[in-house]
């Protein structure tokens, strides 16, 4: 390469802390957004491990029911709020630029605004546990009137949940316009990776849906503070508004919880079978088709409020299992007929199939009303849920970073580390959620933080209990093989896994404002064509 | 593990996780025994969730298994680049067709379902007023108001109050239908009988009813199944079905114990039998 003199800029050094809070690079902010929610990750894991020990046998007082309440709340919180939305974000700001082959984001300072939004709302979400009445205590759905009558926390709880919502809608605004207007040339909508289209689908989701949770919040904020009834029978409001407005953001946010998950299973999966996504526009149009439908099943929630028309909303949550089917046959197809080796980033992606399967099965038992009368409100939801955001989202997430790990920080995770952390987590996960259902089956409602001994439930419980414990322990290998790669030097090459999409184009980790020069895009696999060109492709 | 050749241990992950998703189908079948519930609608909610748990059961293990089978049969051996199929019209089709027919399927029993469990009410029904509150229930009697014995000149009301420590317990009939309103004045509560199959939210402004014909006697536990606060998970309660009878017996003692010994006589007049 010919080399040329550049005139540097001298004299100014900034410390590397402050190089870190004043950077509007995408990179650096999407590393950030990662540090950030894989620590909330932590603490909402602690605070299930207090869930499950308070929970391992009968009437135990390890935790009274006040700070039992508190502490399932904020797991809650933690997860949804603090880690699993904006870990996508993450992922997103530090990838779609990269996979579009473009420079930055398209508003490089909002994009930092979006990020810098986040802590001061997650202390100030905890710092509920420190003031008088301690913090959140009404469940993550935070249900009226329930949810006026708690102290100061909840309050607290709203203004996090509201700036939260501001910074992920402004994120899904700047996703959105660096999308639509930046991608390299040659690369068409429909050339576009999977990630990104998954991202595109959740940045319109946030920026419908959450800021009519923003309304509902400040409702109740209203109710509680200033007087309003909104939400109070007494004054001619109506309970049941509130799950109205909360579940027509908090239905799709499901979707903002799991999308981008789909899309790092679908952009691993076609690596590591060496071909395409099977069917990447079926994939496309059923992400947008989950999106849509979204909005069309919250009532699903409140079967049993009496006060939905059940065949409508029922049909519509059946629906919406059509295009989760497509992509399980898109991932299944892309599966057969290929060279499939099994790395630990693989290792994830298909865990994330076979768990979400049954995430999926596990749901339409909800959707089917008259089974949703028995099962709604007991643990059997609470295994669905967590077959959907742990063994479908987290197990993205821990995909993603093992496969993006040398692109992002030029190292690789240790192999036998990683498959050890799967192993272990794999069977951890299923031992703490599967007897769930059969504990729902049995009556065990939700949110219980005791229950009698002859309720029959203890042996299930501390099963479930072992298991989420046996999850902590699968953390080890993983910070082993974290810590062991950052003493090593960044020996990564441009693109270590004969990988597809432009990330992988540029020297790992990517350098300020990305690529020296672009391969062509005539496909949504431009690097596997610069690699086989000239050879015949067999489509 | 960790010291065998690659191969093998690919081949014994590959086995793991095959092994794995096998002990959950079984686990899965021999768990989803759920009692057929005591009542004529929790008999069909029964059968609705046997059909959907059938129907999940053979989609689990069809997609599992062609999901082990690929990880098997078409792992990486050589270096070759397998063919590069993106997938064509028909086989997409059939990926959209068969999800849509199993839902419509599906949806179209629940509805026949739906529609058998809400076509029972009975005018005749025997009414009983649920409040919950934090954190226990009330359940009151009409006297004028018992089903098949009621006699309209009665009058007063029984209630059976509960406290967290002490659970209330609600005495019906067996094989006859009875009418639950459900109400709450503080927060919204749910009344779930587990051996009912079935609950129904109190919210606070709007009164919720369901009715229900039991068809087996015994003591059935139940709990409020929606958070209402501190004490939510001592919001239990006891369903007591008996024999009509015993049922009107417990009635006039109640009448008697609450609203004084002239009571009970014009309340049902069965006391003499």
């Amino acid at each position: 390469m010919a080399t040329v003199a550049v005139p540097q800029l001298s004299g100014y050094h900034r410390p590397a802390v402050l190089d870190w809070i004043m950077t509007v690079d995408h990179k650096r902010l999407g590393i950030l957004y990662l540090y950030f929610t894989l620590f909330f990750f932590a603490v909402g894991g602690i605070l299930a491990l207090l869930v499950r020990t308070q929970l391992a046998v009968a009437d135990n007082s390890f935790v009274g029911n006040d700070a039992y309440n508190q502490i399932f709340t904020m797991h809650a919180s933690a997860m949804l709020f603090l880690f699993i939305i904006p870990v996508w974000a993450g992922f997103g700001n530090y990838l779609v630029p990269l996979q579009i082959g473009a420079a930055d984001m398209a508003f490089p300072r909002i994009n930092a605004l979006s990020f810098w939004m986040l802590p001061p709302a997650g202390i100030l979400m905890f710092a509920g546990f420190i003031v008088d009445g301690g913090a959140a205590d009404g469940g993550w759905t935070a249900y009226s009137p329930l949810a006026q009558q708690t102290g100061v926390g909840m309050d607290m709880w709203i203004i996090a949940v509201i700036v939260l919502g501001m910074s992920s809608t402004i994120g899904a605004a700047n996703f959105l316009v660096t999308m639509f207007r930046m991608r390299a040339p040659g690369m068409t909508m429909f050339r576009m990776p999977i990630f990104c289209w998954t991202m595109l689908v959740t940045a319109l989701l946030q920026l419908l849906a959450t800021p009519v949770l923003a309304a509902a919040l400040v409702m109740l904020f209203i109710d509680r503070n200033y007087g309003g009834q909104f939400f109070d029978p007494n004054g001619g409001g109506n309970v049941v508004l509130w799950q109205n407005v909360f579940w027509f953001y908090s239905h799709p946010a499901v979707y903002i919880m799991i999308l981008p998950g789909m899309g790092i299973v679908s952009e691993i999966l076609p690596v590591f079978s060496r071909k395409p996504l099977f069917g990447y526009k079926a994939f496309v149009f059923a992400t947008i088709g989950i999106g849509g439908l979204g909005f069309s099943v919250w009532a699903h929630h409140m079967f049993t409020t009496g006060s939905v028309l059940l065949p409508f909303f029922g049909f519509m949550t059946f629906m919406i299992g059509v295009p989760t089917g497509v992509k399980i046959f898109n991932w299944l197809g892309t599966l057969w007929g290929g060279s499939i080796s099994f790395p630990t980033p693989m290792l994830f992606a298909i865990g994330f199939v076979s768990m979400f399967l049954i995430g999926g099965i596990n749901g339409t038992y909800s959707a089917a009303v008259p089974v949703d009368f028995a099962l709604h409100d007991t643990y059997f939801v609470v295994a669905h849920i967590h077959y959907v955001l742990f063994g479908g989202s987290v197990f993205a997430v821990f995909g993603g970073l093992y496969y993006w790990f040398p692109k992002i920080w030029g190292r690789q995770l240790n192999e036998r580390l990683g498959k050890l952390h799967f192993v272990l987590m794999f069977v951890g996960f299923n031992v703490a959620f599967f007897p769930m259902h059969m504990l729902g089956l049995d009556g065990m409602p939700r949110r219980i933080a005791v229950y009698a001994d002859s309720a029959g439930w203890e042996a299930l419980n501390m099963l479930s209990t072992g298991g989420a414990f046996l999850i902590a322990v699968s953390m080890i290998p993983f910070l082993i093989a974290v810590v062991m790669a950052f003493m090593r030097p960044k020996d990564q090459p441009d693109d270590p896994w004969e990988a597809n999409t432009l990330e992988w184009a540029t020297t790992s980790p990517p350098p300020d404002y990305n690529f020296d020069s672009l391969p062509p895009v005539r496909s949504e696999r431009p690097l596997f064509d610069a690699r086989h060109s000239g050879e015949e492709q067999g489509h | 593990m960790l010291g065998m050749p690659l191969r093998r241990r690919l081949r014994l992950l590959v086995a793991t996780v095959t092994a794995a998703l096998l002990a959950l189908l079984a686990t899965g079948t021999a768990s989803a025994i759920q009692p057929g519930g005591i009542t004529d609608e929790a008999r069909l909610m029964n059968d609705l969730f046997w059909i959907v748990t059938i129907a999940g059961l053979i989609v689990f293990g069809l997609v599992g298994a062609a999901l082990v089978y690929a990880m098997i049969r078409y792992r990486r051996q050589n270096d070759e680049l397998p063919p590069q199929f993106h997938g064509g019209g028909k086989i997409e089709a059939a990926m959209v067709g068969v999800p849509v027919l199993i839902v419509i399927g599906l949806f179209t029993i629940s509805m026949i379902i739906l529609v058998q469990i809400d076509d029972k009410a009975e005018d005749e029904a025997l009414t009983i007023d649920v409040t919950g509150f934090q954190f226990s229930w009330q359940f009151a009697y009409n006297l004028n108001d018992l089903g098949t014995n009621t006699d309209p000149n009665a009058e007063g009301t029984i209630a059976v109050i509960g406290t967290p420590a002490n659970d209330p317990i609600l005495y019906m009939p067996v094989d006859e239908p009875v009418e639950f309103l459900l109400k709450s004045n503080d927060v919204i509560h749910s009344f779930y009988v587990k051996d009912f199959l079935y609950k129904l939210d109190l919210i606070p402004g709007r009164v919720n009813s369901f009715t229900v014909t039991a068809r087996e006697t015994g003591d059935f536990s139940a709990q409020c199944a929606e958070l209402c606060g501190t004490n939510h998970a001592l919001m239990r309660f006891i369903v007591r079905v008996v024999e009509r009878d015993e049922f009107d017996a417990w009635v006039a003692a109640e009448a008697a114990r609450q609203l004084g010994d002239g009571a009970l006589v014009s309340a049902s007049g069965t006391q003499g039998d």
